[in-house]
This record gives structure tokens, sequence and C-alpha cells, in this order.
């Protein structure tokens, strides 16, 4: 039988006892709302994304990087984002690239899948439409991470002995007769090995790794640690979380000291390296950062109504 | 044959497709691999400790060796080696991919064990009928059919005449396919992702719990956290930035100047230190299990 | 060959080396029966106090020892060294256990080491071999499965040690909403804030690793963590040393500057760079750079060892 509390609580102990429930109903409202209602908030990208991104903008077409893809669908609010991020600039700056994964036997089909829906959209935008086996070969999935990745640094070509990939409409051919394996014979012919990771194989690329230079692609909560390497110069370039992906959208829009109403400043780079005004750039980031806006102000209208709560408990206590 | 073409060099831990030499190893390691285990089913148990602690030493070993010993600079797959030294590196190297398939497989092996258990659990819980046992059942039709569609539509994708499956759209597709995409795409990553969310909500309560400036040390780290915070929000930034001269002291107080400060001079360093702290451990854990010399279990 | 010792890094190598010798020299140390003094960790004076509550309850103490993956690394090992600990206590007051394993071969392991202490302890027929369990292999199929667990069982007290991800908090408050008391600890720095928010006690950085020096006592344990302390210090004077030679080298630098192509690119190659931290002597020390470009004349394989030519190769 239920019994009634005969001291109702005071306006210090109810600010310090929201409910559960009401703090997720209010969570819940801020985070969905703006998926149905987009706003463009103000964004001033950071030094690690500016890296990122010009590191990326100054390669040569043609070249070729190494893409190891250790996300599933479970981080796809912030990976999927850094990947189609990633793709885009990839696919129109016509420049290669081979997929592997040691995180996840999933990770493979969510890249393929994401990197379709890119290629698709860039061809029907009128840029070049990017086809498996000739522009992009995914080695797949390799159990012992520590082990693949050693001999990614020692030997690249032996984790593509015996893996197959789809070629268009073709029975699975040998990845090591793709075009985009060819000139290829060690990882530091790749002009980078770039890791969008939701795991710890970062760390793991970051000890073994060291014949090609690293930029990464992370989730929110990983960004401290890894912007320790980025500081050490460890990684040349570093995209961490829905903000990250935001901030690359927003230089592809407005570019990089590119005169504009939106110029982005960099104190680092002298040289104006271009945006891609007028293609679809908005992406993840911009549909998700206005939700992270919000859950934002609602943590920090949380955290300070429990301390409200308590120092006026303590004032009436004392 | 195309797809037999044999791409790898010739290494001491292969042979070429077909050829009498590949089968007598494959079959040497066979008979090897029998005697093994039938002597470690036989092995008195006061035996297990030392051949635990050679095959673990063994192991590590060869891991020390391939990190410890000078890599072969830009060897081609027809290169020979010029000297001992230089054979023993080749060797090595050629190993390491080896070792690694050796480490794949033993785990995959360990996996029947992991069914086992779960098996033995629930089909325990069912045949008991113990409280929630219904769930059991969702656990093992799962896990089956989950297994079955998975295997089918593998099976099914190996044979180059299914090539067009791997395509875009449906085609091609059996009841097979489309059945392991509504487990594996349709509600397998769906509720990995439906898990996942759940951390932003555990977030919120657990900071509205615990985040209380109690005392100066946790002050410092709920003000710090405000700032990192606040430096996230694109909206507060702007506003915070107006007006605020570039050349003056005050664009030192700017939000994410500040946020960058707080980054790379408190931040950084302690992540830093904490993580040589972990290093050390760890390596020294390494030797201590390389060695032999961690009594696992023991007590005091 | 010396070449190739410049490839490997071969002053790393010194580095670590130094630092196994160390920890094997302190071991040394204190197995010739020197008295080593090591402090008080609060989150493990906890562990008795929270079996002796899941006790008086008469509820389960349920223990995770992280998700690794694939195999047994050697946290995942220390992690079961800590639960062999809390299960002996367990054990001596006919507690029920639960450990909620990852992977196979971690669940082979610990039910191996919890079965022998057990059985050390005279207790053999307490344990249910049920006790150890796998769960998943799923990251959150297994945050589920362990969450439910905790639910169902009320568990009175909960140990999360070991590599943990995006699921620690899944767990924590989970445990937290049963009122359960938590140790915790996590090898991944970015999940320690995450424990620390939910968790009663936790154990941050190194301390996971000398959990089982302070509370087994072993001569080993406790001159490993003395070298680990002793490697600590190495490390510092070494940062020390860095930031000396590199203020030295970089002061006078404003003038220096580099032309060589910085990176494959070939971006800069025409502009001088600045002389920076990068290119002084201890960054190149520790930093080496793969000879890339070193041709070296050796003799051929015979052609009947060399790989078939593929036919229909790429261009």
């Amino acid at each position: 039988m239920a019994t009634l509390d005969p001291t109702p609580k005071s306006f210090a102990e109810k600010l310090q006892s929201v409910p559960k429930p009401v703090l997720y109903l209010v969570l819940f409202l801020l985070a969905a709302l703006p998926l149905f209602f987009p706003v463009k908030l103000p964004n001033k990208p950071i030094d690690a994304s500016i890296d990122f991104y010009a590191h990326l903008m100054q390669l040569p077409e043609g070249s070729k990087v190494l893409i190891s893809s250790d996300w599933t669908n479970s981080t796809r609010g912030e990976s999927m984002g850094e990947m189609e991020a990633l793709l885009r600039i990839l696919m129109r700056k016509g420049i290669k690239f081979v997929v592997y994964t040691t995180a996840d036997p999933q990770a493979p089909q969510v890249a393929r899948d994401t990197i379709r829906k890119i290629a698709d959209e860039e061809g029907k935008a009128g840029g070049y439409r990017y086809k498996p086996f000739e522009d992009y070969v995914i080695l797949g999935y390799y159990p012992n991470g520590e082990g693949t990745t050693s001999a990614i640094n020692n030997k690249f070509l032996s984790i593509c002995e015996g893996k197959k990939d789809w070629p268009e409409n073709s029975p699975p051919r040998d990845v090591l007769q793709s075009p985009v394996l060819q000139g290829i014979k060690s990882v530091s012919d790749f002009k980078y090995l770039i890791m969008v990771t939701a795991s710890s194989t970062n760390t793991v690329v970051l000890e073994r790794v060291t014949k090609a230079p690293l930029m990464f692609m992370v989730t929110g909560v990983m960004v401290p640690e890894n912007t320790t390497y980025y500081a050490s110069g460890q990684l040349k370039g570093l995209c961490g979380g829905v903000k990250g992906v935001y901030d690359l959208e927003t230089l592809m829009e407005d570019g990089l000291n590119v005169e504009g109403p939106h110029k982005v400043l960099s104190e680092k780079y002298t040289d104006v390296i271009p945006g891609f005004p007028g293609k679809q750039n908005a992406g993840k980031g911009n549909a998700y950062y206005p939700s992270l806006h919000f859950a934002l102000f609602l943590l920090i209208l949380a955290v300070i109504t429990g301390n409200v709560g308590m120092f006026l408990s303590k004032r009436k206590g004392a | 044959m195309e797809l037999l073409a044999q791409l790898a060099p010739k290494t001491f831990w292969n042979a070429p497709n077909g050829s009498s030499e590949l089968w007598v190893k494959i079959i040497i390691a066979f008979f090897i691999g029998i005697g093994f285990f039938i002597g470690m089913m036989n092995v008195p148990t006061q035996m297990r400790r030392p051949i635990v602690f050679t095959v673990t030493f063994v192991s590590g070993l060869f891991y020390f060796l391939f990190w410890i010993y000078p890599a072969p600079i830009n060897k081609a797959p027809e290169d020979a080696p010029r000297n001992t030294l230089e054979a023993f590196s080749f060797w090595i190297s050629d190993s390491q991919a080896v070792v690694a398939d050796l480490t794949n497989i033993i785990a995959s092996f360990l996996i029947g064990l992991g069914i086992y258990s779960l098996l033995r659990v629930h089909l325990g819980k069912i045949k008991k009928q113990q409280r929630d046992w219904q769930f059991s059942v969702v656990l093992i039709v799962s896990m089956l059919a989950m297994i079955l569609f998975g295997y089918v539509d593998f099976y099914m994708r190996l044979d180059p005449a299914n090539s067009k499956m791997a395509g875009s759209g449906y085609v091609g597709w059996t009841f097979w396919q489309f059945g392991r995409d509504l487990l594996f795409n349709g509600l397998l990553q769906n509720m990995d992702a439906g898990m996942f969310s759940i951390v932003a909500f555990y977030i919120l309560s657990a900071a509205y719990r615990a985040f209380r400036a109690r005392s100066i040390e946790a002050t410092i780290l709920l003000v710090t956290a405000l700032v990192v915070m606040l430096s996230l929000m694109g909206l507060v930034e702007f506003y915070w930035a107006q007006g605020v001269d570039s050349a003056h002291l005050s664009n030192n107080f700017k939000l994410d100047n500040v946020a960058r400060w707080l980054r790379g001079n408190v931040q950084t360093p302690a992540i830093r230190g904490i993580d040589f702290g972990v290093g050390i451990g760890l390596l020294a854990m390494g030797v201590r299990l390389w060695l032999n010399l961690e009594k696992t279990g023991s007590a005091s | 060959m010396g070449q190739q010792y410049l490839d490997n890094g071969w002053i790393s190598i010194l580095i670590t080396l130094t630092m196994v010798a160390l920890v094997l020299f302190n071991i040394l140390r204190a197995h010739g029966g020197k008295d080593l003094f090591i402090r008080r960790i609060a989150g493990l004076n906890a562990i008795d106090e929270a079996v002796g509550r899941a006790t008086e309850m008469g509820r389960p103490v349920l223990m995770v020892p992280g998700l690794t993956d694939t195999t047994v690394n050697a946290k995942t090992m220390q992690a079961i060294n800590i639960f062999a600990y809390v299960s002996r206590v367990a054990a001596r007051f006919a507690n029920p256990i639960l450990v909620c394993c990852y992977n196979a071969s971690t669940y082979t392991v610990a039910q191996e080491i919890i079965r022998d202490v057990y059985q050390q302890e005279g207790l053999g027929d307490r344990f249910d071999v049920d006790s150890v369990r796998f769960i998943s292999d799923r990251q959150f199929a297994f945050a589920a499965g362990v969450a439910g667990l905790i639910l169902r069982e009320q568990a009175a007290a909960t140990f999360f040690m070991g590599e943990f991800y995006a699921e620690s908090l899944i767990l924590a408050e989970t445990a937290n909403s049963v009122g359960a008391i938590q140790v915790a600890s996590s090898t991944e720095l970015t999940q320690t804030p995450f424990f620390i928010a939910a968790c009663d006690y936790v154990l941050i950085g190194d301390e996971f690793y000398a959990a089982s020096a302070f509370l087994t006592r072993q001569p080993v344990l406790v001159g490993s963590l003395i070298g680990q302390d002793w490697c600590k210090l190495l490390i510092a004077c070494m940062i020390f040393c860095g930031v000396i030679f590199n203020s030295i080298q970089l002061s006078g630098g404003s003038h220096h500057t580099i032309t060589e192509a910085w990176n494959e690119g070939k971006m800069d190659k025409l502009k001088p760079k600045p002389f920076g931290a990068g290119d002084t002597t201890v960054s190149r020390w520790l930093n080496p750079d793969p000879a890339k470009d070193t041709k070296i004349d050796r003799p051929k394989l015979p052609k009947d060892e060399l790989p078939a030519k593929a036919p229909g190769g790429g261009n």
C-alpha cells in the first residue's frame, strides 16, 4: 500500500531530484526536434579539422590513400557523417582508395553501402561515378588486428594475397589485379592512412604504422585521447565527432581563406584552399549538429540546476 | 583458373597450389596436430604448467624477435637473402602472417566453447522453466536463425553465377538474402544503434547526479567541463566572440581560445601522463606473463 | 644491416629494453627479501566491503573482465587476476558470483582460474560452472545481456575492470539503478570519466596494474610495481632532457629553413619550410625515416619458386 510522504520536498530538493523520465523526455525532444526543423548554426572549424581538410585538398589527382573503416551502424550518427564527408572530398579530387577493417565483421558491408551511396550521389550530380574494383577496393575484414596492422606496415601486399572484391556486375576477382593496387608495393606508397574508427584500433595503428602519414576520424568521446597524438604530430589531421563533420562540411562549402560572407580564416595556412560551392556539401554534420548543440545545452542546464539545488540546500542547512 | 592463381611468393610456410610439396606439408602438419592433441590429453596434471609456460614463452619469443629483429628493407617477392642474418629476417617477416592465422584458428575453435556455455545456461533454464525462461527461447531461436540465414547467404554468394547479388538493388535475391537482410540490417544493426543511443540518456542522468561542486577540485573540474562544452556550441561561441578585437588582450578569453588552451595545456599532458603509466603497466604485465613470473589466481 | 636498425628505430628498442631490465631487476630485489613499500589504493580497500555487503544482502557479485577482442591479452589477464581475489573472498563468504565474458577465450581462461581459486580454498563443491558465462561477442548485445543480468539478479556489487568502450556507462548506470556498490577501472582512458560519474570507486590509469600487487603482496608483483615507478622516472628524465635539447636547437631556429620535400606529395618542394619541432635531432632519433628509397641489390630466387603470374591482371 502506498504511503504519502509527510514532508513535501523543498524547492532546493526538487532541483536536485528531477525524475529521470522527465530528463530523458526533454533530451529526446531537444535531440529529435532539430532533425525535423533544420537550422544553420554558426561554426568556426577547429585547427585539427582544418589540417585534415587542407592535407586532403593538397593531394594531387590520382593519388591513393588507404582507409581503415572501423565503424558500424551503432556509431553511424558520427562515423557515417565522417565517412561521407571523406568520400565526397576523395571522389571530387579523383583520389583512389583501398578500404580494410580490423574492428568488426560488419564494417566492410557498412563501408561498401556508404561508398556506393556517395558514388551514386556524385554520379547523379554530374561528377564521375566511382566504380568498385576500378576506383576503389574493399579488402574486407581481418580478425587479428595487431598482426594485420604489423603486416600492413612491414609487407602491405601480404594482406592483399587471397583477397577478392566484386567488380561491378561481375564475379569476384583477386584484389591484386585491381588498377587501384597497381604501383603499390608498400604502405608508404599511399599518401595517407586515414582511419574512420569508433574502436581502439586507433592505438594499434599508431603503435605499428610508421611508414605512412596518419589522419584519424574518430567519435566525439575519443577526441581527448587522440588530441594528444595530433598535438605531438603523430596525426597530420583529426576529425572528431559531429563537430568535426560539421567543420569539414563548413570547409567544403566555404573553403579556407576564401573571400566570402562566411570566410574561414586559418593562421597556419596562408594559401587559399577552395571548397566545393554549389555541390552537395551538407550532410550528417549539418543535420546532427543542432541536435548536439541543444543536447549540450540541456546537459549544462541539468548540471547547473543540480548545483544550484545543492547550494540552496546547503545555505538552508547552515 | 584465375581465382586460384597463386600470387604469394614461396616461403617456408607455403607451396605451390596442387604440388606434392604442399600435400606433404599439409599431411605433416595434420599428424603433428593430432599428435599434439593426443599428447595434451594424456599429459599428467603436474606437466601442464611447464607446457603452458613453454607455449607462452615460444609464442612471446616469436613476436619479441619479430619486433626487435631488423625488418627487411624493400624486399621484392623475387629477392633471395644475401646472408644468414638476412635469411632469418626474411623468415620472421614471412612467418608473421602464418602465426597470425594460427591465432585466428585457435580463437575460432574457442567460439565452440562459448556457444556450448550459452546453450548450457539457456537450455538448462528452459528445461527447468526458471524465471524468464521465455527470453532464453528467444535467444536460442535468434542465434539459430542468424547462423542459418548467414551461412546459406554466404554460401550462395560464393557462386560466381550469383555475382549480381552484391550489386545495388535486390537483383537476384532469394528468400535467404531477404531473410539475412531482415535479421542483420533490419534487426541486429538497428538494435545495436538503439543500445548505443541509450548512452546519451545515461550521460545526462549521470552528469546531473554526479557533477556537483562538492570540493575545490570538483569545482575546477566542473568549470572546465562547462567551458569545453560551451566551446562546442557554435551559437554560444559566435556571440561570445562578438566585438572582441583580435589584437586586444581580451582575445585570449574568447571561448575557442580558452578551450584550445585547456585542451593543449591541461588535458593533453594529463592524458599523456596517464598513458605512460598504463603503457608501462602493460609492458610489465606482458613481461611477467611471458617469463611465467605471474602466478595467476594465487593466494597472498 | 646497420641501415635496417635505423629503420627500426633502435633507440625506441633500447628504451623499452631498459624498462624491461628495470622491472626485472626490481623483481629480483623483491625476491631477495627486500621490504618494498606500496601506497594504499582506496578502490581496492573497497573490495572486501563490497563483497561483505553482497553477502549480507544475499545477492550476487557480478564481474566483467572487459571487452577484449578475439583473444586474451595482458589487460584481460590482469582483470581476471583481480577477479580471482574477489572470487576468493566471495568463496569464503559462500556468496554467489557471476563472471560475464565477452569472448570465448576469456571465458575459457576465467573459468579455469576461478575454479582453481575455489579448489585452493577447499571449496570446490561450491563452484557453480554456470557462474562464469559467455554472454556475446557483439558489443551492445553483450551490454544488453549484462544489463539484463544485473537487473534480474539484482547484483549487490559489480566489478568492471579491463577494456571498456561505449557500453561502460550502460553497465555502470544499470548497476547504479539497482543500488549496487561499484568498483571499476578502464584501460581505455575515454571511458574513465564515465566510470567516475557512475561508480563508487574507480582505479585510474596504472592503478589497475598495481591492483594485484596491492591485493596479494606477492614479491614478484610488488617488485614489478617498483620497477614500473623507476620506468616512470626514466621517462620523466627523458622528457626533461628532450625539452632542454629541443629548446636549445629551436631557439636559434627562426632563420633555419629546410628546403627538402617534406612529404611524398612534394607539395612544398619549392617552398622553404621552417625548421620545426619534428626536425630536431631528438625527434629524428625517435621518429626514424623509413629507408624508402634505399635500393638493395639482392640475389634473385630461382624461377620455380616465384609466384605464378596472374592472368588478366590489372593495368
